[in-house]
């Protein structure tokens, strides 16, 4: 076991090392850079385009004083409660003429403001008109012609609260809901997806260099297939744990000089808690690539030429993408029968125990289910290396010896 | 019976799809010799090699590595330089070296050690630290096979170990193979280069249409190939052809021809006797050459009748 164990060891030095110790793994590294600064320049042009045409969005009320007054005080009041962007466009008072139906027209045909919704009429028994689909901005101004018309009848100023109200936070201290729950799983899916789309997949042409340059003879003769295919797959795992942990500090870093952004990540908290959810979300990822790796690598060590490998690429794009999706349908619906077979199942089960993690605080099946997950990885190795053994050293006779070696050993 | 050999072989047996490469050749080299497998190309030289080491399994048969019937037990004490050459073109020499040897158990740092010490040796001290990709394809097949003896194996297998190589490097190859046999390793080499063979084996095997046609010392395989000779008579008279055996083809002065089997004395009698005389006689002893081609050639007939 331990001879193994430092075969596997030099194996993967070497993949590591001929990996990292190249230019060309800088390119790699730095990759999502280009990434973030188009999608920086695509998403500002975006949020310029948007942000000019939600400026110019109104909403109007053709009132004199003291009605317009009061109609500006209960929209104050009103749009209190919504969060930035929620609330409904800017009210613009407009002061009435005599006929307020063609009045109302012109407001709509104005092209200096995009007017949504306009209130004319006295405010008991007011005439609403607003443009499709903006009937939520109608009915807004019908509420605050409404609370006015209270406020005339009663005489409280709307501004001013009849109750004194206690507001504070929940004592029983639950920090997040079962939508953020299930957010968190979610976002365990996808950035375990997305990470290993991004880094799993190279595996596929990782055995070609030993076959092109006739290697392979050198390590089927000197240690068994078994280690190769194991320290390649390591090797690999070493440099996605590099890419992975220089990405995550800059992205921890930026998240620690953003505290806004705390908020916003406090009402994701898992239901197995934040530490654990974060550990495991790292040994899940381990799981997801040592086993859609060990995949890739049989599959791609199967290829005769670059052309092949290039070939294997949609293939296992789609398997990858099928995974994520039947992971995202688990996530989705928690506890689900689609979710007991996505835990199950070996290669979607990383993505879809993760997302577990969210939303059930129970340890004991994501211990099963690494176990379960390392027992596939094994299988997946041992046939990968069967296959090559019979396909591309062409040893034993056929198919049928894909278990004889096993059985000759015993 | 496995202590006294390096390596055996029992009927060993491998087709691939119809064509059956190797057909129940058996082997047994003796521990501390050079032990040549000799065979023309295609013959299945490579394919039983590469069962002895374990690459891949015979379809029947079986075989022992240094007394382990699983190949892959005694791999830390064997070196093999494959017949297609295989290097990182990015690694420097030393670490190819050095990683060789890892693979076959020896610490990196005195792989390192080893390999600077065994290429200055081998007159390569100049390019210790060149990467492959910048060494000629004599330097990079040098550097491999000092990666297969970095980590001083018991048993070197060596997969047709000159081609490729100049003179120059050959003769080198020659005397390595030489002193790793003194240090005391088995050395099992495949060739198709009769010369070097004759050179450097102990014993070998000749490989012919996938099965072992022969076993033995080189002197063995050239006894099997009756002496020759090439007889100048006094006189100049063709007559004398009447006398000589039927295979008797005139050489310059001379004629030359195959020893009947009861020896060259009778015939040298009645030469004498019917006053032919002689003036020059040299008796010829086959080379391995011939005898390589002769089992070859027979193989061949044998298969096709």
């Amino acid at each position: 076991m331990t001879r193994l164990i430092r075969q596997i060891a030099v194996i993967a030095r070497r993949d590591f090392l001929a990996m990292v110790a190249t230019p060309t793994f800088l390119l790699f590294l730095l990759a999502p850079l280009f990434m973030i600064g188009f999608g920086a320049v695509g998403g500002s042009g975006a949020a310029q385009l948007g942000a000019s045409s939600a400026g110019k969005t109104r909403i109007a009320a053709i009132a004199a004083d003291p009605e317009a007054t009061r109609l500006q005080a209960a929209d104050r009041t009103l749009r209190a409660l919504y969060r930035g962007e929620e609330g409904p466009p800017v009210l613009m008072i407009v002061t009435p003429s005599a006929d307020a139906a063609a009045q109302t027209k012109e407001l709509f045909a104005r092209k200096d403001v995009d007017l949504t919704a306009v209130l004319s009429g006295p405010l008991t028994t007011p005439t609403i008109n607003f443009n499709v689909p903006s009937r939520r901005h109608g009915e807004y101004l019908a509420t605050l012609a409404d609370n006015v018309a209270r406020e005339g009848r009663t005489g409280l100023a709307l501004d001013k609260r009849i109750i004194t109200p206690t507001i504070a936070e929940n004592p029983s201290k639950k920090t997040s809901s079962v939508r953020g729950q299930q957010a968190a799983g979610f976002g365990a899916v996808f950035v375990i997806f997305f990470l290993t789309l991004l880094l799993a997949g190279q595996a596929v042409g990782t055995l070609a260099e030993e076959k092109s340059n006739k290697v392979i003879e050198i390590l089927a003769a000197s240690v068994p297939l078994e280690a190769v295919f194991l320290g390649k797959l390591i090797g690999m795992f070493g440099v996605a744990v590099l890419f992975v942990g220089f990405w995550g500090t800059l992205i921890m870093l930026g998240v620690s000089v953003l505290p806004q952004a705390l908020p916003v990540l406090s009402g994701l908290a898992p239901a197995i808690g934040v530490p654990a959810f974060f550990i495991l979300g790292a040994l899940y990822f381990t799981m997801a690539y040592m086993l859609l790796g060990a995949v890739f690598l049989g599959v791609g060590a199967q290829a005769a030429t670059i052309r092949e490998i290039q070939m294997l690429s949609l293939p296992i794009t789609i398997f990858q993408v099928s995974m994520f999706g039947l992971s995202a349908a688990a996530a989705s619906n928690p506890g689900s029968s689609i979710a007991r077979i996505a835990e199950i199942f070996p290669f979607s089960s990383p993505f879809a125990m993760a997302a577990r993690g969210a939303t059930d605080p129970a340890i004991w099946p994501h211990i099963v289910a690494l176990g379960w997950q390392a027992l596939w990885v094994a299988i997946t190795i041992w046939i990968a290396v069967r296959l090559f053994r019979i396909g591309v050293l062409k040893s034993g006779s056929g198919w049928r010896s894909l278990f004889r070696r096993r059985a000759k050993a015993a | 019976m496995n202590s006294d050999y390096a390596v055996t072989a029992n009927a060993l047996v491998k087709t691939f799809g119809t064509k059956r490469a190797v057909d129940g050749v058996d082997l047994a080299v003796p521990k501390g010799m050079i032990y040549g497998v000799l065979g023309p190309n295609g013959a299945g030289k490579t394919t039983t090699l590469r069962m002895l080491l374990g690459i891949i399994d015979p379809d029947s048969g079986s075989r022992t590595l240094l007394g382990e019937s699983n190949p892959r037990e005694a791999s830390e004490r064997v070196g093999y330089l494959p017949e297609e050459r295989g290097l990182y073109p990015a690694m420097k020499a030393r670490e190819a070296i050095a990683f060789m040897g890892a693979l076959r158990g020896l610490p990196w740092a005195e792989g390192r050690a080893r390999a600077a010490t065994l290429m200055e040796t081998a007159g390569l001290g100049a390019v210790v630290d060149n990467k492959i990709r910048k060494m000629s394809k004599g330097m990079a097949q040098l550097v491999q096979l000092l990666g297969s003896i970095v980590h001083r194996p018991e048993l070197i297998v060596l997969d047709e170990p000159f081609s490729g190589l100049d003179p120059v490097n050959q003769e080198n190859l020659e005397a390595l193979i030489l002193a790793e046999r003194d240090r005391g390793a088995t050395i099992l080499f495949s060739t198709h280069v009769m010369g070097h063979a004759e050179r450097l084996c102990d014993r070998l095997a000749i490989i012919a249409a996938s099965k072992r046609r022969f076993e033995g010392t080189v002197e063995e395989a050239r006894g099997t190939l009756p002496m020759r000779a090439h007889y100048v008579p006094c006189s100049g008279d063709d007559t004398v052809a009447k006398l000589l055996p039927p295979d008797a083809v005139r050489n310059g002065q001379g004629w030359r021809f195959t020893v009947p089997d009861g020896g060259p004395e009778p015939l040298l009698m009645n030469l004498i006797q019917a006053g032919h005389g002689i003036a020059g006689l040299t008796m010829e002893r086959p080379g391995l050459h011939d005898a390589f081609v002769r089992i070859v050639n027979a193989a061949s007939a044998g298969d096709a009748a």
